[in-house]
């Protein structure tokens, strides 16, 4: 057995052992979950309402039938998706803190450093467990969601929407693992361990929250509860027309967007799920290829974080005291 | 008297001298200057909009944003309190009490007779008044931006309102504040202490507001409050979770104060949240008992 799948094994076992993160963890599933029972009542509510109106105009004798409200179950997933991108980049920054700051002062790690080891073997091993407990959460919380949807929802999924929640959940293990190896690399780099932990935390605030949220709060139509076109009564075919004159603006607001690496994974993701009413319905290897981009944007971010873990977790910084 | 001035005089020093909420900080006054703009670009942005459906002969509604008030180019400023300013509270509340925990100061000072809701009184008085000053930078940094892109100094009314939004801003970071600092003396970590009223404000201005309104967490990054759902569950826990909301309390009491929209009558709900918060987070803090205010943390 070589010392990288013996420090593997170290690693997985830690985290089995730490039951605040196990705790977090099950706190992310639960939100996530939450989030797609909430949608489907809210679309039940909906519908109960249509349901309503439909009744009333049969009574007053029209024959005039209004379309019923769209279900694609898989637009359901969109609170869930945002939790992820929210808080689970956040725990995901937590563990990647954990897999340095859990060695440093315990003795162990000068110990292991003794004997004879290859350059990347410690923190290859740190990233391979990152990268396998991700997989493992990911893989759960998606299956749990999907049974939330086919028992709370009623919803019937097709094997291309199979293919859609697989190629998500993908993508939200490129970029949990992302942060996780950002965290990672910051506070082995780092000479106190807070100081990592800090400069995580700013560039998640910054990234994650301020970022998309300046690119939201541009958007003329949330200036008012509601929207601004549904307030003046407008279509959606209207809409587009009359920002058609506002690119430049629309533009800037772009550029602000995709300067965070968060909008680039809920951009694919909300494409793949359908709730970008542009990509809803379309088959999944044309949506793939128009998201193209974002993908590789995304991807670039994630080999360059892995990278960046791997070359600053090496011997020197891993044996350095607190200063 | 004079201990909990020397308390209060040494955790404003303290606070200065923190790394970790100094970078918030930074990061909070930068987002503050750079709102007014955002507010600015945005309002232009939305103005035209709506000349442009005019002139296309698509609506015949009155522009919802006619005589505006100046006060609505801060309304950013709103979100980067419930974003920016919590953390920036909770992590300094944290701080706060692990600083004693790590160098043993609590627990040298409590050896002497000195009470402990004085000692803890004072860090909070302390940590407010710190925090009073960073508010005050930015009150100022709001009415000087705001006096420029309208080309008019604003008026004393507006500035007023801008203190009073400010005022409650405080009480609602001061809650913040405390449970921060109960989380740093409750933790047996760093990163736990940090992580849970991050945690906490993440349930407050995410998950209890989408029980009630079913609005969508990143949909919650947008200053104005999201409306109730129609539906009976929502209502259910509209009434029960509503209070919990205090994120969005915050922007329906902004919204009143900045004259975005809400009026007197719902606004008094909001402030009421806000100043509940507030004193049920210090008295659960002021209710520690002295022996975890006295516990070491080493990690």
């Amino acid at each position: 057995m070589n010392s990288l799948t013996v420090h593997f094994g170290k690693e997985i076992t830690d985290i089995r052992r730490n039951r605040f993160f196990i705790l977090l963890l099950g706190f992310l599933t639960l939100i996530m979950v939450i989030s797609v029972i909430v949608s489907a009542l809210d679309f039940r509510t909906k519908m109960a309402d249509y349901t309503l109106y439909l009744d009333a105009l049969v009574k007053s004798g029209s024959t005039e039938v209004p379309p019923a409200p769209p279900l694609y179950p898989l637009q359901l997933l969109r609170g869930s998706i945002e939790y992820l991108e929210l808080l689970g980049a956040l725990f995901a920054i937590i563990l990647g803190y954990r897999m340095i700051a859990k060695d440093k002062g315990s003795g162990t790690t000068p110990l292991v450093f003794t004997r004879p080891h290859s350059r990347f073997s410690m923190s290859g091993a740190k990233l391979l467990a990152t990268a396998a407990i991700w997989g493992t959460v990911v893989v759960i919380v998606f299956v749990i969601m999907v049974l939330a949807l086919i028992g709370v929802g009623t919803a019937i999924l097709s094997p291309q929407d199979f293919s859609r929640v697989a190629l998500s959940g993908f993508y939200a293990w490129l970029y949990l693992t992302f942060w996780s190896a950002l965290a990672m690399g910051l506070v082995a780099l780092t000479k106190r361990l807070s100081t990592g932990l800090i400069a995580a935390l700013v560039i998640w605030l910054i990234v994650v929250l301020v970022i998309p949220q300046i690119g939201d709060t541009m958007d003329p139509d949330n200036q008012v509860p509601g929207g601004l076109f549904k307030s003046l009564q407008i279509g959606k075919a209207d809409e587009v027309a009359v920002t058609a004159h506002f690119s430049g603006f629309e533009t800037a607001r772009d550029q602000i967007e995709i300067s965070s690496i968060t909008k680039h994974y809920e951009r694919t993701t909300f494409a793949f799920l359908g709730i970008k009413d542009l990509y809803n319905q379309q088959p999944l290897g044309d949506v793939w290829l128009a998201l193209l981009p974002n993908t590789i944007t995304l991807a670039a971010g994630f080999l360059a974080a892995v990278a960046f873990a791997l070359l600053s977790t090496v011997k020197r910084t891993l044996l350095r005291k607190e200063s | 008297m004079g201990t909990l001035i020397t308390v209060i005089r040494y955790e404003i020093l303290t606070a200065m001298r923190d790394r970790l909420p100094r970078t918030l900080m930074i990061v909070f006054l930068g987002m503050i200057a750079a709102s007014s703009i955002i507010g600015w670009l945005t309002n232009q942005t939305v103005t035209a909009v709506y000349n442009q459906v005019l002139a296309d002969g698509l609506t015949t509604a009155a522009n919802p944003f006619s005589g505006v008030s100046p006060l609505r180019y801060m309304s950013n400023t709103v979100i980067y309190m419930i974003l920016i300013g919590a953390l920036l509270a909770s992590v300094a509340g944290v701080q706060a009490s692990l600083r004693d925990r790590k160098m043993n100061t609590a627990d040298l000072i409590l050896s002497r007779p000195v009470s402990t809701v004085g000692f803890l009184a004072g860090k909070l008085l302390g940590q407010g008044t710190w925090l009073a000053g960073v508010l005050l930078v930015s009150a100022v940094t709001n009415w000087i931006s705001i006096s420029v892109i309208t080309g008019s100094v604003l008026d004393p009314t507006g500035g007023a309102k801008i203190l009073l939004f400010y005022g409650i801003g405080w009480v609602f970071l001061m809650g913040f504040v405390s449970l921060g600092m109960v989380s740093g003396l409750r933790s047996t970590t760093e990163a736990t202490a940090l992580l849970i009223p991050i945690l906490i404000w993440a349930v407050l201005v995410f998950v209890v507001p989408q029980l009630g309104t079913a609005a969508h967490p990143v949909s919650l990054l947008n200053p104005v409050a999201a409306p109730p759902s129609q539906g009976g569950f929502f209502q259910l826990m509209n009434n029960f979770l509503g209070p919990l909301a205090v994120g969005e309390h915050f922007k329906t009491a902004s919204s009143f104060l900045l004259d975005t929209g809400q009026t007197a009558s719902i606004a008094s709900l909001s402030f009421a949240v806000i100043v509940i918060f507030a004193l049920v987070a210090a008295a659960v803090l002021l209710a520690t008992p002295r022996n975890t205010v006295r516990s070491a943390l080493h990690e």
